[in-house]
């Protein structure tokens, strides 16, 4: 088996498509904190948000690629015929078309953190960065757990 | 480069790109053959989203940056308040319609 045959397995896809997530997530809460207290360079809340922004991209990509690939023909039967079709129904389908606001968010936060702090001021974005920021970190975090209650669904479906 | 601007042309394009997720899949759902036809584009619904949605994001900014702005900066904290209302609204009406859909109500 050659690294690529291993890099698209299914369960190192979950892992990276979680990974990024995660990475993504804690970027923009970092990002907050930034925010929040006024601190961090322009150069450190840029690369933070870049970072975020990188993140979530990949995780879109390597998620994009296990859902496309994997998900319709081995995950989804299985939870549409378990104890929790809904999973699917609703969680899965918002989760997927969700996930498509993230990126031009991030972007977005990502080109506000471009601004020079005294600009950030005198243009009063520090409350909207903050909010749009919390924004782009819980709908990440709704989008894990929504993963989650999808991934313990399709359990369910194979024992029941 | 001028950031401001390009603060709001990415804000609009997002929120453009945010209404056109929620109205392209709600439609899709709906009707089969648009739904068809999406999955034409690329062999997947959902790619087909995903591309589009990128793509009017992207072209979106570049044309709103380019378009000639008259007023100042200042309204720009209130485009950034319009896009996360516009992200709420869009997560809440995307969960309301696939949970009306499963249980039988559309």
């Amino acid at each position: 088996m050659d690294i690529i045959a291993i890099l698209l397995s299914k369960p190192v896809l979950i892992g990276m498509h979680l990974g990024f997530a995660i990475l993504g997530i804690d970027a923009f809460l970092w990002l907050l904190g930034m925010l929040k207290d006024n601190s961090g360079s322009q150069r450190s809340r840029m690369v933070t948000a870049a970072v975020g922004v990188a993140a979530f991209v990949a995780s879109w990509l390597v998620g994009g690629y296990y859902y496309v690939v994997y998900y319709g023909v081995l995950v989804k039967p299985i939870i549409k015929s378990g104890l929790a079709p809904w999973a699917h129904n609703i969680i899965m389908e918002t989760k997927e078309h969700i996930f498509l606001f993230i990126i031009p968010l991030a972007a977005t936060m990502l080109f506000v953190v471009m601004l020079e702090k005294k600009d950030m001021e005198r243009l009063m974005l520090r409350k909207p960065a903050m909010r749009l920021t919390g924004a782009v970190a819980v709908l990440g975090l709704l989008i894990g757990a929504m993963g989650f209650i999808i991934s313990a669904a399709a359990r369910w479906g194979a024992v029941s | 480069m001028n950031t401001p601007r390009l603060v709001r042309a990415s804000a609009y394009a997002s929120i453009i790109t945010i209404v056109f997720v929620v109205v392209i899949t709600v439609w899709a759902d709906l009707s089969a053959p648009l739904k068809d036809r999406l999955k034409t584009l690329s062999g997947h619904h959902w790619t087909s989203k995903s591309i589009l949605s990128v793509l009017l994001y992207a072209i979106a900014t570049l044309v709103i940056y380019a378009l000639p702005h008259k007023h100042g900066d200042e309204g720009l904290h209130g485009t950034l308040n319009v896009l996360f209302l516009s992200t709420v609204f869009g997560t809440i009406l995307l969960t309301a319609f696939y949970t009306a859909h499963h249980l039988g109500y559309i």
